[in-house]
């Protein structure tokens, strides 16, 4: 009897331990961390600029950042730019972190989830920075920087809801095809126009074809490109982004066939055999570094990597055109372009220096500098264009002023991004499946999204304005 | 020496606290989450139905029928390293250096042995190069590239990695067996095959039964990453694994109910396994 006593207390002490630690209360809070912002879909987060630092007050920022690997040159430019703002500011030391391309996103959610890491976050433009805003994450940098600031920012859309801005435009990156001139001219290609319409490029593409050379490189095993050919070859289809954002909270489907014929135009060029063979087996690097090595002809290619190919092919062997048009909407024959970006997180303790620094990347000896780095340009209207010495980047600046078009990948839901086009691409080029299976596979991925997450589907009905 | 009844349990308190607030409350919060789902600002009682979406998903119930593919190569390593493990004993020439050549694989790590055979297994990779150079072409193929193929050879190299371990494993015990034994049968005329099936495998048991044990644990929630270097999961989910959908529920679709469901469902197949060892083993008395 005594032992069942002692055996009951045991237990009734190791129950309650249990209770409490399944008590939200009880779980771990990280140290010093402010009380998490709201989402914005209830409560915009209230602008409270930090008051600013006591002189002697040291402050650390930490900036977790991605683009080293689109635009080589941004790690030096960034430790120039944190070299000079501490000079400016003694008392603020900042500290920045490279992420991985497949690390990026994890590593900032696994943060959000502690609400403790970075002050300064890189993301994607759209949806990718988003998200993270509904989650609570991210506080407005219209609640930090002067509206007579933000009016400088090229492609602000992508990174508003909710008549805030959510992010910082950092610099931009753009989709054109890249081509080899030399192999072009083999095949009696006009290369300074080889093409303008979808006709027209599967013109070329045969050309080559027939002459032995390989038209068109890429890889898709890590899926970021089958991405890529998604929003290079279906924006054409559409009027504007929120033709998607609409068939995202089930106004179209993708079924439909706005949203489907740019499978057909995909299914073609692999029953035409116009890829490298390869290209299910190989990451989008080592597809792209097919094309450098000049074993395929063209590349769907991203300009933030034009001034290194350049330097690679020769420049008098390198050339761009456009997207070739084979849709009728309104967004067809544009260019399609993002900013890439930055935005101060919710729990860091020092938002307004983080915004104060974000400012200063904007300063136009900085802007300026970052295209001297880079080869690429930064998004905002006071870069001294004349600085573009390169006849093809002038051309590309010109298509952005001219028509800049959306990248789809930041008006859907990741999730139809990396279960429906990355996997869906995957398999339709491995001869898998086809046009009209990978269409049926986006629908039932973005009826899976919805389902799982109506917070979200909410957040996109007021995102495209209902 | 007298003591109260309760003193033990002061000794062993801060132990057990330790233990609880690492085991017991993630688990015990984890179970939670997997009935809930977020609304709003809050997370909410949903009851099953995150297990309900998870038995409707395709791609979960294609990392299930993968990790029970995975399974397959258990038996496969465990013959291997058995064997090998044999013929080292044999002393066979030069079966130092095959020892240390067979069990090098275990100690490298996963990333790099994913990364070399990811590059040796594309379809313009040193495999299909060598196939061609013998007059196989026909035989090269896009091995990473293919759904049908994926799997396969992301199993052959978790075989070529881990059945060195066994092998150790089994050499090691097979050493501390007394010779007398192998020499009683021999004299008894116990022919090679006799020799391994009568001495060997009954001596080896204990450690087979936990080779067996760690390797079943290994495929069903210790590939990950094999997975994430070699295939990322594709090409098109096909070599999709529980571990690997869990971190894309969870880190990528910010859906962390689903993924705390998916996870439970781990647990619970991984309980099974261990209660289905434990009477097995209590059967036997192994270990004994």
């Amino acid at each position: 009897m005594k032992s069942i006593r002692k055996s009951l207390a045991v237990w009734a002490v190791i129950a309650l331990l249990a209770v409490l630690a399944s008590l939200p209360a009880c779980a771990p809070q990280p140290t010093q961390a402010p009380p998490p912002t709201e989402a914005p879909a209830t409560a915009a987060p209230a602008p409270t600029p930090t008051p600013a630092p006591a002189k002697e007050e040291q402050i650390t920022l930490t900036i977790w950042w991605w683009g080293e690997q689109e635009a080589p040159g941004a790690q030096a430019w960034l430790e120039e730019t944190i070299a000079e703002y501490q000079k400016l500011h003694p008392n603020i030391k900042i500290q920045h972190v490279l992420q991985t391309t497949d690390g990026l996103i994890p590593a900032f959610k696994a943060a959000a989830e502690a609400k403790q890491g970075p002050d300064i976050q890189y993301f994607w433009g759209g949806v990718w920075t988003l998200e993270d805003a509904w989650a609570g994450s991210l506080v407005p940098l219209s609640d930090y920087w002067p509206e007579s600031e933000i009016k400088h920012l090229i492609s602000n859309e992508e990174r508003m809801y909710d008549g805030k801005l959510w992010g910082m435009a950092w610099y931009l990156s753009g989709n054109s095809i890249a081509y080899n001139k030399a192999l072009l001219a083999k095949v009696g290609v006009d290369t300074e126009k080889p093409f303008t319409t979808w006709d027209e490029f599967l013109t070329v593409c045969q050309k080559l074809k027939d002459a032995g050379i390989t038209p068109l490189a890429g890889g898709v095993k890590d899926g970021w490109f089958g991405g890529w050919l998604w929003q290079l070859l279906e924006h054409q289809a559409l009027d504007s982004a929120d033709e998607l954002k609409a068939a995202s909270i089930g106004e179209y489907k993708f079924t439909d066939p706005k949203f489907a014929d740019w499978w057909k135009r995909l299914q073609e060029l692999r029953d035409k055999g116009y890829w490298n063979p390869d290209i299910t087996s190989l990451d989008y690097q080592q597809g792209q570094d097919l094309w450098v090595q000049g074993q395929a002809a063209m590349i769907f290619g991203n300009d933030t990597f034009y001034k290194g190919w350049m330097d690679l092919v020769g420049e008098e062997n390198f050339g761009v055109a456009k997207i070739p048009v084979w849709g009728k909407g309104k967004l067809a024959g544009g260019y399609v372009v993002t900013a890439q970006g930055l935005g101060i997180t919710s729990w860091s303790p020092h938002k307004q220096e983080a915004a104060d620094f974000l400012l200063f990347m904007h300063t136009p000896d900085r802007l300026n500098a970052w295209y001297k780095h880079t080869g690429v340009f930064p998004a905002d209207d006071r870069f001294d264009p004349n600085q573009i010495t390169s006849p093809i980047m002038r051309q590309i600046f010109q298509w952005i002023v001219e028509k800049p078009n959306p990248n789809l990948e930041n008006f859907a839901p990741s999730m139809l991004d990396e279960q429906a086009n990355f996997v869906g691409v995957q398999r339709l080029l491995a001869g898998e499946i086809d046009a009209e299976q990978a269409a049926q596979l986006s629908e039932e991925v973005i009826q899976k999204w919805r389902s799982q997450n109506p917070d979200a589907v909410e957040h996109f009905k007021k995102w495209l304005g209902k | 020496m007298k003591y109260k009844w309760y003193e033990p349990y002061l000794f062993i308190a801060p132990g057990t606290i330790i233990l609880l607030l690492v085991f017991f409350y993630p688990v015990v919060r984890l179970f939670r989450d997997s009935l809930m789902a977020p609304r709003g600002n809050e997370m909410v009682l949903v009851g099953l139905s995150n297990f309900r979406y998870l038995f409707s998903d395709d791609v979960f119930r294609m990392a299930i029928a993968n990790n029970a593919k995975l399974l397959l190569s258990v038996p496969i390593m465990v013959v291997l390293a058995l064997f090998l493990a044999i013929l080292l004993f044999e002393q066979i020439r030069g079966w130092q250096f095959y020892r240390t050549t067979l069990f090098l694989p275990y100690l490298l790590s996963i990333t790099v042995v994913g990364v070399i055979f990811g590059y040796m297994f594309q379809y313009r990779g040193v495999v299909n190069t060598l196939l061609q150079g013998i007059g196989l072409g026909t035989l090269a193929k896009d091995w990473l590239g293919k759904s049908e193929y994926a799997l396969w050879v992301v199993m052959i190299v978790i075989i070529w990695k881990e059945v060195g371990f066994g092998v150790v494993l089994f050499l090691a015990r097979l050493m501390s067996v007394q010779e007398e034994l192998f020499e009683a049968a021999r004299l008894d005329g116990a022919n090679w095959l006799q020799l391994q099936w009568y001495i060997t495998i009954p001596q080896l048991k204990s450690v087979i039964e936990f080779f067996t044990v760690i390797s079943v644990f290994t495929m069903l929630s210790w590939v990950f990453n094999y997975i994430y270097v070699m295939t990322n999961g594709g090409p098109g989910n096909a070599t999709m694994v529980t571990e690997l959908y869990i971190y894309l529920m969870g880190f990528r679709y910010r859906m962390m109910h689903i993924a705390s469901a998916t996870s439970v469902l781990l647990v619970g197949i991984t309980i099974v396994f261990i209660l289905l060892q434990n009477r097995i083993l209590g059967e036997e008395g192994a270990y004994a």
